[in-house]
């Protein structure tokens, strides 16, 4: 029973005991429930459905796509019915509405670790769930990283065969994008914007928990897929060649599918809950900068990954039901193709990169005990950004031939997406000038993420031009500024990221020294591969190739051996990752100093995030003292006047 | 809390921070070597077969050379006398059953700076080839090839079955070397033995000429698998439509 | 800082200090002049990279044409642009890192920095420098893009090309993982090995027998796709005699790696003589 000003709310009766049907089911249900439909619609498929033979004109399916198509949406459907996806529909449909008693079991309320493998609706408890899948999908693709570098560093033999190198690109490609694309907006966005902007959960709690286990439901059909002989072609999945893939390219379509779904819930949970969640006195002013940036990635993610979805299942159908939407023998395009694909391709590597300069931003103010230089600025920068993304696409075709007419506005809207870029990057070092550096570890993070973030933007400005395009297009120039900027930026930011969050979400502080370790030895391991991969492209080495002329093996080797560099290093911050966890030193509600709402809450989070609601007051980086040197130069008042803007 | 006890926390969080972080590594680095032993292994492709000198030496261009031979057969598909070659995955072999295969490997093996005459047997039939070029016969010594005892140039584009295509170019490694040979179709109405292989196959032999030691690969160039341009399966399949030519010194 | 208007004082231009004072106040500070100088010394650091770029690009005898000859120009002039940006950009890096005042330790430091919120000067600056490099990129690439354009008559379509004896068409094919080359005025010739002569504009018709290859010519510049069902126009005109690369810069499936062949730009005579003796090898 809940009053409200002293009138009676009439709630809900509660039937039985907190939760229902749902106290029974959890991952091992969801495991059960997916293999059990795989195997029934794969049994079904396989017994019922005729096989029709191939030709050669068409896309028609060979053997087995069927069926393995049958089985990986029975595992979807059936996982997401296993976890208790479903559950919540049917009962509405049923009348029987949620209880506040159910809606505290379906937020894991004491039920302590168990949560963590349960359709938990709690955001703190998605957060770290995503962190975890994340951590498994970077695993699988740096996994396949180190084989493709090992494949490139033997150069003088062949140790997998070409077709089941082709198949590892492509799938270390998708993998590690997924795993960017969530390893900030998952974790950090789940788990720390609603306490920032002083919600109690996201809008939508359930959607949140769809979200998740949607995207635990594909990862399995990615990986899947390499048992199955792969997708034989870059991430991109360009048709026609795709359509010569063997029955493993299924995986990648349906991961696809699903991915885009996962994301297109999360991004509206996150819009949501930013636009209309945010605490008494939050203005947009009073916003801090990463809520911003979660919120234009998330933006940007709902208009581009439909684009990606409906290139995915017009190519399923290609091959399922011989449609000809990418034959060019039956009159389709495959400029088509490429045109749907980068309308996502582009938009989503600012989906990865805003949130990461979002929380350099974020961390900045912090460690240099400063206000975030032009804030305006910033939330200027990520506006421009956003605005831009949809309109660039096509600068990833302009040696396709497909309109060479069009190269000349994509190159100009292309060079013009490096102002708000440079609005940001200015906001960032305005902010590192003259402060004092707390030099911890996530700091140390911005200032390898800074550092990269220039390497790969001024590449980029060489391939946003088209006649050094020329040169550089589909040669290894492009795979080293493209790590630049997803690797570099977006995945030192997340370490910094996750090392300035990780007392917050685990109640733990990093381990300071074997985290630097980690990061440093990143850091090194990465500036060795892909500097020396510049000097391969530069030299004309095409990307996606298994073997090379004798004259590219220098720069392959050192490639390579930076690789395993990386490697090291990344496993040194999983470890520090581990052991912090496990028995780190116990942080105290804050131990940054922040002034952050996030930071204001105690370690661990309760339930409710907050005892009571705050209430805002200022904006956000009040830190520093005022400048002693501002007198100096500005001694009289009618500076200040000026300053004013009374001119 | 005396001295040595705090000295024994800090030494015990010490060993216990390097001893999760070298678990991690070697775990990791388990994982990796693992993966890709395991694939390396699994994805080798078929045992090497290797050109036979016959101790005779051949007048050519470059001066006299020792001779070799080799011979290849082309299947249309396995049977109980000819088996199927073999496959990394199960799912693999599903999938190329039925389809044609160079026979006995595809991993070959011939010496440098010889005079090379493979014989080809071909089974199967065949149909228009889409690039005429391949019809031809290229890179061999003489610019022909002996069909059924016959010398040609080529094939014409519609009797074409499949084509043996060595082609690699220029390195700072290796020289150049491009070979292809058009093998002609067997006739549909063909008079068949039980595994319903032609009686009288077509013969192929072609004479040329290698140069100093170099790795290349070769493929068919008669589009002869599934999916679409009937270029997906065996075509890029080692050990079935496409193999490595590697020149030993 | 807050700001508070007083409007009983009007504004007095002579009040303020003249702007040279301002700029000589500014530069006494020693942070200022060390980020000069730290700025200049990085961006001489970075500047052999101009020429080492070009080293690289260079080291398989490019620039073979016109095209790779602006290419290369492109690079090199965007590598001398951006260094300045750069070099400031990593001097307040490490300038905030080690020239400035640190500390470190598990509490948060008790004294805040300077709270500087924003700077008008500087945001203008900034804003209207990168502005000006972003628009001074942008007209570069158009002007380089006309002329490469022009350089490969990319203008012309494959009906208006002169069939003539002061150029060279060649039909260009591409298919999983072979290239090859047909020469319409020289009675269809086709060859696996591309022959090019040096000095006449060459028109490339190129097209895809299966899926999506790319055409690249590596040290003439020239890059363009295969596509099936399509034919893409490009050309060059070679300018230097050689043996260049040509590779597939596509992915295209199992043998994608191995599909290349060699770019022999020879002398008429040369180009003359081979395409007698390819003559008798007519294609059906």
């Amino acid at each position: 029973m809940s009053v409200i000003h002293n009138v009676e709310v009439p709630q809900p009766t509660q039937h039985g005991a907190a939760g229902g049907i749902m106290r029974r089911l959890n991952f091992g249900t969801g495991l059960a429930g997916g293999i059990g439909l795989a195997a029934i619609f794969g049994i079904i498929t396989s017994q019922f459905v005729p096989t029709g033979a191939s030709s050669a004109v068409t896309f028609a399916p060979i053997e087995g796509d069927l069926v393995y198509l049958a089985v990986l949406l029975g595992w979807v459907i059936g996982f997401m019915a296993g976890m208790g996806a479903f559950i919540g529909p049917i009962r509405w449909v049923l009348g029987r509405e949620e209880t506040h008693e159910d809606a505290e079991y379906m937020a894991g309320k004491d039920m302590g670790k168990s949560r963590y493998w349960k359709y938990t609706t709690d955001h703190k408890v998605v957060g770290i769930q995503y962190f975890i899948v994340t951590l498994i999908v970077f695993g699988f693709g740096g996994t396949l990283a180190m084989l493709i570098r090992t494949e490139l560093g033997v150069t003088w033999s062949e140790v997998f065969s070409p077709s089941f190198y082709n198949a590892i690109i492509g799938t270390h490609g998708i993998a590690m994008i997924i795993a960017m694309i969530i390893v900030i907006s998952g974790p950090i966005g789940n788990f720390i914007v609603p306490i920032m902007i002083g919600a109690r959960d996201m809008a939508f709690p359930r959607l949140n928990a769809l979200s998740l286990w949607l995207l635990v439901a594909a990862v399995p059909c990615l990986i899947s897929s390499l048992f199955l002989g792969g997708m034989r072609d870059g991430w991109s999945a360009y048709q026609p060649l795709i359509a010569q893939a063997p029955s493993g390219v299924l995986g990648y379509q349906i991961t696809i599918i699903v991915f885009a779904i996962s994301t297109g819930v999360a991004s509206v949970n996150l819009m949501t809950t930013i636009l209309t969640m945010r605490c008494k006195g939050m203005t947009w002013s009073r916003t801090p900068i990463l809520v911003y940036g979660i919120f234009a990635a998330s933006l940007m993610g709902l208009y581009a990954f439909p684009f990606y979805q409906y290139s995915q299942i017009l190519s399923l159908s290609d091959r399922i039901f011989n449609t000809s939407f990418f034959n060019p023998l039956e009159g389709g395009s495959v400029w088509l193709y490429e045109n749907l694909f980068w309308l996502l391709g582009h938009p989503e590597v600012y989906v990865i990169l805003i949130p990461s300069m979002a929380i350099m931003m974020e961390l900045i103010p912090v460690f240099m005990r400063k206000p975030l230089f032009s804030y305006n600025f910033a939330i200027a920068g990520i506006v421009g950004v956003v605005a831009l993304s949809g309109l660039v696409w096509a600068h990833h075709m302009y040696m396709t031939g497909w309109a060479p007419a069009a190269n000349y506005p994509f190159m100009l809207s292309t060079e013009m997406i490096s102002i708000p870029v440079g609005f940001l990057v200015l906001v960032v070092i305005g902010t590192l000038w003259r402060g004092t550096a707390w030099t911890r570890l996530p700091l140390m993070a911005v200032y390898a993420v800074i550092f990269n973030k220039m390497i790969g933007g001024v590449t980029g400005v060489y391939l946003s031009d088209v006649p050094a395009d020329q040169y550089f297009h589909g040669g290894m120039f492009v795979v080293a500024h493209f790590h630049y900027m997803l690797m570099g930026a977006g995945f030192f930011g997340a370490m910094g990221g996750i090392a300035f969050y990780f007392p917050k979400m685990t109640g733990r502080i990093l381990d300071e020294r074997l985290g630097s370790i980690g990061l440093w030895t990143t850091f090194i391991g990465f500036q060795i591969t892909f500097g020396s991969m510049f000097v391969a492209g530069l030299q004309g080495q095409p990307r996606r190739v298994l073997q090379f002329d004798e004259q590219f093996n220098i720069s392959n080797w050192i490639s390579t051996i930076g690789a395993y560099i990386i490697g090291i290093g990344v496993l040194i911050f999983l470890a520090a990752i581990i052991f912090s966890w496990k028995s780190g030193v116990v942080a105290s509600g804050n131990p940054w100093g922040s002034k952050s709402l996030e930071w204001q809450t105690p370690t661990p989070v309760p339930l409710d995030n907050f005892a009571v609601l705050p209430v805002v007051t200022e904006r956000p980086y009040e830190y520093g003292v005022p400048d002693p040197l501002d007198a100096e130069l500005e001694p009289a008042p009618e500076e200040q006047l000026e300053s004013a803007g009374t001119r | 809390m005396g001295k040595s006890e705090i000295w024994s926390d800090w030494g015990i969080a010490v060993v216990k921070r390097f001893l999760v972080t070298f678990a991690t590594v070697l775990a990791g680095i388990a994982v990796v070597a693992g993966v890709a032993v395991f694939n390396s292994a699994r994805e080798q492709g078929p045992a090497a077969i290797v050109a036979v000198p016959d101790g005779t030496m051949v007048d050519t261009p470059k001066g006299k050379l020792p001779h070799a031979t080799l011979a290849l057969s082309v299947y249309p598909n396995s049977s109980a006398s000819v088996p199927p070659p073999a496959t990394p995955s199960a799912y693999e072999t599903n999938w190329l059953s039925g389809q044609p295969f160079y026979d006995p490997s595809t991993t070959i093996q011939v010496p440098a700076n010889s005079v090379i005459t493979m014989t080809f047997t071909q089974y199967d039939s065949g149909g228009q080839i889409y690039n005429p070029y391949f019809a031809r016969v290229h890179g061999s010594l003489d610019g022909t090839m002996t069909w059924n005892g016959k010398t040609v140039k080529g094939l014409k584009q519609n009797e074409v079955g499949h084509t043996f295509t060595v082609h690699q170019y220029d390195e700072s490694s290796q020289e150049a070397m491009f070979l292809n040979v058009p093998l002609p179709m067997n006739k549909a109405n063909a008079k068949t033995d039980k595994d319903g292989y032609p009686v009288d196959p077509q013969t192929v032999t072609i004479t040329f000429v290698t140069g100093d030691a170099g790795m290349y690969v070769w493929n068919c160039e008669f589009p002869c698998g599934d999916l679409y341009q009937e270029f997906s399966g065996p075509m890029q399949t080692r050990g079935w439509m496409a193999g490595t030519f590697e020149v030993v010194a | 800082m807050t700001i508070t208007l007083i409007p009983d004082q009007p504004e007095s231009p002579t009040n303020r200090p003249p702007s040279m004072h301002r700029l000589r106040t500014w530069l006494r500070r020693p942070y200022a002049r060390h980020i000069l100088i730290w700025t200049v010394v990085i961006g001489f650091l970075l500047l052999p990279l101009a020429w080492l770029m070009l080293a690289a690009m260079n080291q398989t005898g490019a620039p073979a044409s016109e095209i790779m000859k602006d290419i290369e120009q492109t690079v090199f002039v965007f590598t001398i642009v951006s260094i300045p940006i750069t070099a400031f950009v990593f001097a307040v890096l490490l300038y905030s890192l080690v020239g400035w005042k640190q500390v470190s330790g598990d509490e948060p430091p008790m004294q805040d920095s300077p709270a500087i919120r924003t700077n008008r000067i500087g945001v203008i600056l900034w804003t209207f420098v990168s502005s000006a490099l972003a628009f001074f990129l942008v007209v570069w690439g158009l002007i380089e893009l006309a002329q490469i354009t022009a350089n490969s008559y990319g203008t012309i379509s494959a009906d208006q090309q002169p069939g003539d004896n002061n150029s060279v068409i060649v039909n260009v094919t591409g298919q999983q993982w072979v290239w090859t080359f047909a020469y319409p005025q020289h009675d269809g010739i086709v060859s696996n090995v591309l022959y090019l002569p040096i000095d006449k504009p060459v028109y490339f018709n190129v097209t895809s027998k299966d899926v999506i290859h790319s055409f690249w010519l590596v040290e003439l510049g020239v890059k363009i796709d295969a596509n099936p069902g399509a034919i893409t126009q490009t050309g060059v005109t070679p300018n230097k005699e050689g043996v260049f690369n040509l590779r597939c810069a596509e992915l295209c499936g199992m043998h994608h790696a191995y599909m290349e062949t060699e770019i022999r730009v020879v002398s008429q005579e040369v180009f003359d003589a081979w395409t007698r003796e390819m003559g008798g090898m007519r294609t059906s």
